[in-house]
Formats: C-alpha cells, sequence, structure tokens
C-alpha cells in the first residue's frame, strides 16, 4: 500500500499519482478515478465566492494537509449495534473490516458485500454500476471520492427481492489528521424493497467524505437512514444521489449531529411518473459546529410528490443551513411538492440560515415551501414551570417536543430509540434521559 | 394561608396594581371581580410569579412564606395552581406525559419517589371523569387544536390531579357556555374542602351561581373597592361596575 501521501492539499497530482501507482483494478475503474481527478482539478478548491459554498466555512480544513488513513485495529464494543440488523457491513477508515461485519444469512436475489469483494467476484459489476447517476457534477469532494476511494458497500437486490431486516453499515475513521472516502452503492431492482442504516462516526480529526449512489427502479421502495455522528474535531462532506424510476417510494432520514463542519449534498432525481420521495432532516447543533445541507429535487415526470421537512435545533454558537432546490420540468404535470424548513435557536448566538427555492416550470402543480426560526417560546416554558416543572427540564422537554417529530418519522424501532437517546442526552439540559421520554 | 399585602406591581414600567389588601384563609372561596384593565389577570400572573410582572412594593405570603421570592416551579411544588386564562398549546408534548412530568417534579420536590404508574393511570382516569374529558385527549398535545372550553376543561383536569392546596382560577369561565361552565364548576366544588383556598377571578358573576364564594372583592384601577358576602356579586350583576368605574379601564388604557 502507498506511502503517506496527501490526499488533500495544494499538491493533488503527486498525491494522485502516488495512489495510481499501487493501484490494481480493472482499466475502467481506473479511468473513472483520472477523470474525477481531472474533474477536481477543473472545479479547485471550493471557495466562499462561489454561490454553493458561500455559506461553508472550509478554511479549517483547508489549512490541514490530510494523509491517506493507515489501517487501524478497532475494538468491536465500540461500534454501535442495532438489534434487529443481521446484515451488518463496517468500514474502518472506508476499508471493510469483514472480522467487524455480518453477511451471513444473506436471503436470496439479494448481494450484499464490500465493493472489494464484488470486485473480486464480478468486476463487471462494479465497473457497470459505479458513478452511474447523474447529478453533483459540481460538487468537489464528490470528485475527489471518485478520486480516492479504496472500499465501500455494494447492496443489489434483484427484481421482487424483498430485505426483512435493515442493513446496518458503519463507516468509522480513526482520526490522525486523514481523509477518508467511503463509498455505498444500493440498486434496487424493479419492485425490490430494502431498509438501510448508515452511520459516520468516528475519533480525533480526519474528513470523511462519502458519497451514496441510490439507484431505485419502478415500484422499488427504500428507507435510507444516515446518521452522521462524527468526532467533535472532524469534517464531513458527504454527497448523495438518488434516482427514482416510476411508483418507487423512498423515505431518507438524514440525521446530523456530530463533526465540527458537516455537509451533505443531496440530488434527487424523480425519473418515472408517480415517484414519490421523503426526505425528512434534523440538525442538532452546539459549541461551534456547523452542519448543511444542500439538497436539490427534481421532478422530471408528471405526478411526483416530494415531501422535505428540514429541523435543526442550534444551541451556543451553532450553525445551520439549508439550502433547498426543488425543480419541475415542464412536463411534470400534476407534481406535488413541499419544503419545509423549520430552526430552533436556544442561544442568541446560534445561526439558521434557510435559503428555500422553487423552479417551477410546469402549471398545473402543487408546490409550496415555508421556513421559520425561532427561540423557545417563553409563555410555554412558563406554562410548564407553573405546573412545577423545573426551568431547565421545561427547556428540554420543549426542544425534545420539537425535534421529536423528526423523529416519529422514523419507523425502524431501535433507530429511533437510539435517537432519542442521542437527543435526550445531546439537550445537555440537567435532565434525564427519563425526564424526557418516559 | 394566602395573604396580600399592600401589593403594588408594574407591566412595562405602568403601575397596574395599586395596592391590594387581601387574605384568604384554609377553606374559604373569594372571588375577584372588576371591570376589563382593573388589574384582576396582573393579580393571578403576580401570584403564579410570571416574568414581566414587576412587584414594586407590599409581599405576598404563602402559608407565612414570601411567595414572590420564590421561582414559578417552586409555587407550583408548594402547592399554588394557576388556571390560565389562556391556556397554551404546546406541540408535541403529549397531555399525559406533561401531567405525570408535573405530578414527578412535585414528588420530588417532596422528597417523595416518582408516581407508580398504576396509581397515575387510576388517579388521571377518575379526575377525568370529573370534568368529562375524553381518553383521547390524554394522547393528544397540550392544549394542541382544543376548543376554549377543552382548553379550560384541560386546566381543571390538571389542577384535578395535582390536587394544589390553593388555585387561582383567571376568568376560567371567559368563553365557556353553560354547559362547559356547569363542568368547570362541578371540577371546582368537587374539590373544595377545608385544607384548600379559592381565588376565583371573573368578570361575570355567572360562574358564581355554581361555584358558590365566601367572599366576594371587586377590583378597580389596581385595588380593592369593595369586599362583601355572595350577595355583592348579585348586586354587580344589577346594578355592573359604574359605581366603581369612575375612571372605567384606567390600567387597561395606560398599557395600550
Amino acid at each position: 500500500m502507498t506511502a503517506a501521501a496527501p490526499v488533500l492539499s495544494d499538491r493533488h497530482r503527486p498525491a494522485f499519482d502516488a495512489f495510481m501507482a499501487n493501484r490494481r483494478e480493472p482499466d475502467k475503474l481506473s479511468r473513472l478515478r483520472r477523470e474525477a481527478f481531472e474533474r477536481f482539478e477543473a472545479l479547485g478548491w471550493p471557495t466562499r465566492q462561489q454561490e454553493a459554498w458561500r455559506f461553508t466555512d472550509l478554511s479549517a480544513l483547508q489549512s490541514l494537509a490530510l494523509q491517506r488513513a493507515a489501517d487501524a485495529p478497532v475494538e468491536a464494543a465500540a461500534l454501535p449495534t442495532l438489534d434487529t440488523a443481521i446484515h451488518r457491513l463496517v468500514f474502518i477508515n472506508g476499508r471493510f473490516a469483514p472480522g467487524l461485519s455480518k453477511l451471513t444469512e444473506l436471503p436470496e436475489r439479494t448481494v450484499i458485500a464490500s465493493l472489494g469483494q464484488v470486485l473480486a467476484a464480478d468486476p463487471q459489476a462494479v465497473q457497470n454500476q459505479l458513478d452511474q447517476l447523474p447529478g453533483l457534477a459540481q460538487h468537489p469532494f464528490t470528485a475527489l471520492n471518485g478520486t480516492f476511494w479504496e472500499d465501500g458497500a455494494f447492496i443489489y437486490l434483484l427484481p421482487g427481492a424483498v430485505l426483512d431486516h435493515p442493513i446496518h453499515i458503519i463507516f468509522h475513521a480513526t482520526g490522525g489528521d486523514t481523509a477518508v472516502y467511503p463509498r455505498l452503492l444500493v440498486m434496487l431492482d424493479d419492485g425490490a424493497r430494502a431498509n438501510i442504516v448508515v452511520e459516520y462516526r468516528g475519533q480525533g480529526r480526519y474528513l470523511q467524505a462519502p458519497v451514496v449512489e441510490l439507484s431505485i427502479d419502478d415500484g422499488a421502495v427504500l428507507e435510507y437512514h444516515q446518521l452522521q455522528e462524527e468526532a467533535p474535531q472532524a469534517f464531513h462532506l458527504g454527497g448523495i444521489k438518488l434516482q427514482q424510476g416510476r411508483d418507487s417510494q423512498t423515505q431518507l432520514h438524514l440525521m446530523s449531529f456530530g463533526g465540527q463542519l458537516a455537509r451533505t449534498d443531496l440530488e434527487v432525481l424523480l425519473d418515472g411518473e408517480h415517484a414519490s420521495c421523503m426526505l425528512n432532516g434534523l440538525t442538532v447543533g452546539r459549541d461551534n459546529q456547523a452542519s448543511n445541507f444542500y439538497v436539490r429535487v427534481d421532478h422530471a415526470h408528471p405526478h411526483g410528490s416530494s415531501q422535505q421537512l428540514f429541523k435543526s435545533v442550534l444551541d451556543d454558537k451553532a450553525r445551520s443551513v439549508f439550502d433547498g432546490i426543488i425543480h419541475v420540468r415542464p412536463h411534470a404535470q400534476k407534481t406535488d411538492a413541499r419544503q419545509n424548513s423549520r430552526n430552533l435557536l436556544l442561544s442568541k448566538q446560534a445561526l439558521a440560515q434557510s435559503n428555500p427555492r422553487l423552479e417551477i416550470l410546469a402549471d398545473d402543480v402543487k408546490c409550496g415551501h415555508g421556513s421559520s426560526t425561532g427561540f423557545l417560546d417563553p409563555n410555554a416554558e412558563f406554562y410548564l414551570r407553573a405546573r412545577g416543572i423545573p426551568a431547565a427540564q421545561a427547556r428540554a422537554m420543549l426542544v425534545y417536543a420539537f425535534a421529536n417529530d423528526s423523529l416519529n418519522a422514523i419507523r425502524l424501532n431501535p433507530l429511533r430509540e437510539r435517537l432519542a437517546r442521542l437527543l435526550a442526552g445531546r439537550l445537555a439540559l440537567d435532565s434525564t434521559e427519563e425526564d424526557l421520554t418516559s | 394561608m394566602l395573604e396580600i399585602r399592600n401589593l403594588h406591581a408594574t407591566v412595562e414600567g405602568r403601575e397596574i396594581l395599586n395596592g391590594i389588601d387581601l387574605t384568604v384563609r384554609a377553606g374559604e372561596v373569594h372571588a375577584i371581580m372588576g371591570p376589563n384593565g382593573s388589574g384582576k389577570s396582573t393579580l393571578a400572573n403576580v401570584i403564579a410569579g410570571r416574568e414581566g410582572y414587576v412587584v414594586t412594593e407590599g409581599e405576598v405570603l404563602f402559608d407565612g412564606k414570601n411567595l414572590l421570592e420564590m421561582e414559578p416551579e417552586i409555587r407550583a411544588c408548594e402547592g399554588l395552581f394557576l388556571a390560565f386564562q389562556y391556556p397554551v398549546e404546546i406541540p408535541g408534548v403529549a397531555n399525559l406525559y406533561f401531567l405525570k412530568a408535573a405530578v414527578n417534579a412535585v414528588r420530588k420536590y417532596r422528597g417523595e419517589s416518582p408516581v407508580d404508574a398504576m396509581d397515575f393511570w387510576d388517579l388521571v382516569h377518575e379526575r377525568m371523569e370529573l370534568v368529562k374529558m375524553d381518553e383521547s385527549m390524554l394522547k393528544r398535545s397540550v392544549n394542541e387544536g382544543f376548543s376554549g372550553g377543552e382548553k379550560k376543561r384541560n386546566e381543571i383536569f390538571q389542577m384535578a390531579v395535582l390536587q394544589p392546596r390553593f388555585a387561582v382560577l383567571d376568568e376560567t369561565d371567559s368563553g365557556l357556555d353553560i354547559d362547559a361552565l356547569r363542568v368547570v364548576a362541578d371540577g371546582v366544588n368537587a374539590l373544595r374542602g377545608p385544607e384548600r383556598g379559592f381565588l376565583v377571578i371573573t368578570h361575570y358573576q355567572r360562574l358564581l351561581d355554581y361555584i358558590v364564594p365566601d367572599h366576594v372583592h371587586v377590583l378597580v384601577n389596581g385595588r380593592i373597592a369593595r369586599s362583601g358576602g355572595k350577595e355583592l356579586a348579585l348586586e354587580l350583576e344589577e346594578q355592573g361596575y359604574a359605581l366603581y368605574n369612575e375612571e372605567p379601564g384606567r390600567a387597561r388604557r395606560a398599557a395600550a
């Protein structure tokens, strides 16, 4: 494997050459990497003069010379579990950790594996599927991921395959000023159904810049959960591309809790009639945390539906950005698209920004957006206190209530319960979890 | 039980209460009547400890303790209850959970362990019948989407569950039809007892047909203009506040 070469610095070209010198893979994959790298070189490092990066402060990240992460041992006990998940894929520093994973009892007509495993068994499958979805072409970190990715999760359900149990995928980074580029490729053929939980986490200082491709064919159903719980000093810059066929249904639950800077760019293409997509985002921030969601939903066909609710709860000097575009193409009549962003500020120094945008080129559609930002309602706080509930607990109850409907939209019980505990813990308002959830 | 002495209070710098003296003993029901803007609700809010109501003079003692030094939640834990004129909607907090949190907060203050789940359920059901509340309201968010009457019933229901020693009802009758009024009055009457005191604030005499007070006070321009027995309420019903009201609504006008 390569010696430590900077994979994110002003010396990109040597880093790329060093990285490529040691790779043994099909030519097509090398070509994809080269194209991605050229795209990154053309885009360059984002600046705040660019509209898409105006509100994302990358200076702290840019000042670091991040290295490729070496292999590092991680104890199984240090990783979260999900009761009902039978299938589990763990990646440490972006590389598959078979000893921490569990891939037994695989159902028929289903492939759940690491990209490396699939490459070894059926290289065509990876070559034909990777980087096939449109979108995020202008996103430099997606380009860097396309250049430097080493491994990832590969999930493929044949037509009609139904997975009863969630697939649990953990991307864990061990820090030490490293850059990690995880991959997730999900393909649901016609009528397939899957439930996926992805967790990003780690220790120390690092960058995780994942790329997720979700290809959901006609009539397929996906429930996707993403829990970003990176270490406090970490950076998370992710891209998600979602393409949906006719009559397909997806729910994406995007939970952002960790990192000093976290940003997820999501591009949704509703590429068939009656496709529906629900986006449920929640940011919980404190200290100097920044968390951004940049979302673009493209309605390309009639009768599509998209429902977005992005919430944030911000304490201290935390900041959040929600930037959402609904684009309705001229012939995408009968589109029903809703977008809502709601922000609760717990401190006068917290800042929530909301940039909802509609680009509607069809004339027979229902589209709407709304945005609200505010502090806790002092009348509600007084009401609770007037019944004997201490001030700190009253505030925690109100915050919890604000965030709770985001959690309630999650049908996967063990995950929802874990998130509820996480939320109660994060409120840090002198209340026990019992106070909030019983 | 509750002693108010020479109470002066301001809201946003304007004097609303202008020297109130009032003593309510355990077992008594006192009614405070008065025209709009006379300071009735200010008195209720000062007693409950709402922010923005500044006491400039005088004192309020609750069983001999200085009530005004206590945080609102401590007043509640000491046994004080305010039935709000405008109950607050709290989306996302279930009524039942809110009640349990309140009951347990009071128990914790008294050094007691959290309420047993079954005991709590029994108590809730018994009290629900008292105010003829539907069980579905327990699972709904606090006051969210409740009608005016449901909100007021919910206040009385909370009072019945929390069983305070002293309750202030701030215009609980306003906006209620006669059936809802009866339900609210029945709830209050069921809780009347030798250990408990009530201060019933109302603009209309009507409520006092159902909650018969021991004493009636007329509040005008932030001060008690007259006190008497329950017959005073009837007199007011006939003659209105004009007799007391040389400067009608002075406080309200000043605040506007």
